[in-house]
């Protein structure tokens, strides 16, 4: 192909890019969707492959990563602006040049269960979500190429879901922890004056709040797997009453008094007044939107989702939005963590390179503009601790509050299999269709079926 | 022709001196690059999914190997509580896809074949659901269907033919029906477009011998318009079915397959067990099951296509 050709196929304007990702992310995931804003700074290509290269000695480094979401969040473009140039001098100094291929999120999964399949992946950098365990025979253990003085800023419960048989093979790049978001209008005219902190209060605050066209409680229950769905936000329950999904040896030790206890309050809370669209909702988005609404006073959330909730142009409840830890069980809060992080292929010729970019991806600038641009937070202590970004995300303290208490998402290589099954008897509970102690010992039964057949 | 005839058709012709014989010849001859670009692009996948199916893959660090199995994949489908969901629920949505969309598009194409609906104007109308993408189509739905925001419980309500709003996707079986109401409607326009090429190649003058005769509009139409149009609907049947056993995008987008596996249909149930579960085997073995469905319905398809030993002599 011509050079001028191959020129026109490959770069996109950053305005076009986010234009086409925003429009094929409609309506679809948008955990993860980060690492998109940082394609968007690059002359990149969303279909970039091992054959997309740059001219002279430049050496190409592919990237997956998701698109950005739709609607894109406020900030994105000053985001993309403020790091751009760092982000140009960083290709020019290691004489890099970074191709992104940025699919919609939910197709990332699949996309590389093909690539890695073939055993000819075309990335050297893989943006995961809960797939470490999974895809660790593809990736390749990074521990002792992180420097020293950024491992030291991380923490180190972030390395928790990025490790698998004692290997680390990546590096969180944003503090993703489920936390409480509720509507302050709704409890100050419920005359409620301060957030749920136990279970008990969270079913008799839902309770209160519900009445015609508003309800006390809305989450995503129509998709079962992964993180983010019905089985993980058990996960979170679970953990609150102590329970464990596995023991020492691997096995599900989650069909006992914590496990069912867990699912009870999700029923109970389903009875109190949850949207009883949920159990409609495949998506986070789908949630979110009732609650935005102003139909909804309380739900679950990630951070990234607290500085869409304050635009005007997407919210109706600017401004009435208060975070909060978790409601207690009683082993306390507990949440789970989004496990957004970089990896580096087994298949990348210039895996030190590779690891040079994701540096700059936890750069403390890009980190900083991360936070205060898009609202995704950081991970670097550092960073999180910073006034300036504290001041634009009000919401990083109670999620750092958050980090300092559990928030296992029990990653396994057949983490998908098992939470289709776990979700699917979730979902047979709260429809009515079974009680939440059969569910459980069904899901167990099912989930050891599953890790046998694996072990 | 003769049935012995018949039996070696057309590899009889094919050895046939003369200047038939070197023209049927040059024929094959001519088709071959396309024969075998066919089968580079189809049967090689067919063949390899079904070796595929015979082993248990572990795909992962850089190797695609598996360890033969034998029968071991299609001997687990029987025990799989999904299997048997998603089986029942394909048995349910191709059946009840295919009378609806049959019995809606013969009445369309019918009302198209009548003098007043003869314009090209609702004929562009009629395509707008069929040439939707199928995403798209999806997407649409979604919001229709949402429990909050959707303008179906919206009417419903403002009609009073609801007092609360319905969730539409939050149970199994109303999930499945719902799915069904969105694949109906985008089918409805191929299949109506099809019957009325049917019907406008029933001769008139049965129409008008009927009208001698005396026939109600119902005689007519059992009598007249039902028999001539047997080859299309059959055709329009088997179609249906097929499409109806392939439906993927509706069931990605709307619902995941849930609730409660509700919504989970074989060509969804294969993709789960492949893309998501890493299950390359057995993912393989239920595609060949649906494959081998398919490939009954499409022998039935040839069947009916096939033609008659009348019209393969006077071809000849």
């Amino acid at each position: 192909m011509d050079p001028r050709e191959q020129e026109n196929v490959i770069r996109m304007s950053r305005r076009n890019f986010l234009l086409r990702s925003a429009g094929v992310g409609a309506g679809l995931m948008v955990v993860g969707a980060l690492p998109a804003f940082l394609a968007a700074c690059s002359s990149s290509s969303s279909s970039g492959g091992p054959g997309a290269s740059g001219g002279g000695a430049l050496t190409t480094l592919n990237v997956l990563a998701p698109a950005a979401p739709d609607p894109a969040p406020p900030g994105v473009a000053k985001f993309s602006d403020t790091i751009v140039a760092a982000f140009n001098k960083w290709q020019t100094d290691n004489s890099a040049k970074v191709v992104y291929e940025a699919p919609p999120w939910p197709q990332l999964h699949d996309k590389m269960q093909t690539a890695f399949a073939s055993g000819n992946p075309p990335w050297d950098v893989v943006y995961m979500s809960g797939w470490v365990p999974e895809f660790a025979s593809d990736i390749v253990p990074i521990s002792d190429m992180l420097p020293a003085d950024l491992k030291a800023d991380l923490p180190p419960s972030s390395f928790s879901t990025t490790t698998w048989d004692g290997k680390t093979y990546g590096v969180v790049f944003t503090l993703s922890l489920m936390t409480l978001f509720y509507n302050t209008e709704h409890f100050a005219a419920a005359g409620i004056t301060e957030p749920p902190k136990t279970w008990d209060d969270l079913k008799t605050y839902v309770k209160e709040l519900t009445k015609p066209g508003q309800y006390g409680w809305v989450l995503n229950y129509g998709a079962p797997e992964g993180i983010g769905g019905t089985a993980s936000y058990w996960m979170i329950y679970l953990q609150q009453a102590g329970g464990k999904m596995y023991g020492p040896d691997g096995m599900p030790v989650f069909n006992d008094t914590p496990g069912v206890d867990a699912l009870q309050l999700m029923v109970d809370l389903q009875a109190a007044g949850t949207d009883p669209g949920s159990i409609s909702y495949v998506g986070i988005n789908d949630a979110t939107n009732v609650f935005t609404a102003g139909k909804a006073s309380m739900m679950m959330n990630w951070p990234f989702t607290w500085m869409p909730a304050q635009d005007p142009t997407t919210s109706k409840i600017v401004g009435k939005i208060g975070d909060a830890l978790l409601p207690a069980g009683p082993n306390g809060t507990a949440s789970i963590d989004g496990t957004d992080a970089w990896t580096i292929t087994t298949a990348s010729k210039n895996p030190e390179l590779a690891m040079k970019l994701i540096e700059f991806y936890l750069d403390p600038a890009v980190q900083k503009s991360q936070a205060i641009d898009t609202g995704w937070l950081p991970i670097r202590l550092s960073v999180l601790n910073d006034p300036e970004v504290q001041a634009k995300a009000t919401n990083a303290q109670t999620v750092l509050a958050q980090s300092q208490h559990p928030y296992d998402s029990f990653v396994t290589p057949d983490y998908n299999q098992v939470t289709q099954a776990l979700g699917t008897e979730i979902q047979k509970a709260l429809k009515g269709d079974s009680t939440a102690a059969q569910a459980i010992k069904d899901a167990s039964d099912q989930v050891t079926a599953i890790v046998k057949s694996r072990t | 022709m003769s049935r012995q005839h018949g039996a070696t058709w057309p590899f009889g012709r094919l050895r046939a001196s003369g200047y038939l014989g070197r023209q049927r010849r040059m024929g094959i001859l001519l088709i071959l690059p396309a024969l075998v670009v066919m089968f580079a692009v189809l049967g090689y996948p067919i063949v390899s999914s079904i070796v595929l199916s015979l082993q248990h893959v572990e795909p992962g660090g850089g190797k695609f190997s598996g360890t033969w199995v034998g029968l071991a994949n299609y001997l687990n489908i029987p025990s799989d509580p999904a299997f048997g969901t998603a089986l029942s629920n394909s048995i349910y949505f191709t059946a009840i896809e295919v009378i609806v969309v049959v019995s809606l598009g013969l009445a369309v194409a019918m009302l198209l074949n009548h003098p007043l609906g003869r314009s090209a104007f609702f004929r562009v109308i009629l395509l707008i659901p069929w040439a939707l993408a199928p995403v798209a189509n999806a997407v649409i739905w979604k919001w229709i269907y949402n429990a909050n925001y959707g303008i179906l419980n919206y009417v419903l309500h403002d009609l009073g033919i609801i007092n609360q709003y319905v969730v539409w996707l939050g149970d199994p079986r109303l999930a499945l029906n719902s799915l069904l109401v969105a694949d109906i409607w985008k089918s409805i326009p191929f299949i109506a477009l099809l019957l009325l090429a049917g019907l406008q190649n029933v001769p008139p003058i049965l129409y008008r011998a009927a009208r001698l005769d005396g026939a109600s509009a119902w005689q007519t139409f059992r009598f007249v318009t039902l028999p001539q149009m047997r080859t299309t609907i059959l055709i329009c049947v088997v179609l249906q079915s097929i499409w109806a056993l392939k439906v993927f995008d509706l069931i990605y987008v709307l619902t995941k397959g849930g609730p409660a596996d509700g919504t989970v249909l074989l060509n969804f149930l294969s993709y789960r067990e492949t893309f998501d579960f890493g299950d390359f085997g057995y993912g393989a073995a239920l595609a060949d099951v649906l494959f081998v469905m398919m490939f009954v319905l499409a022998l039935i398809y040839l069947r009916v296509f096939r033609p008659t030993s009348g019209a393969r002599q006077a071809g000849a």
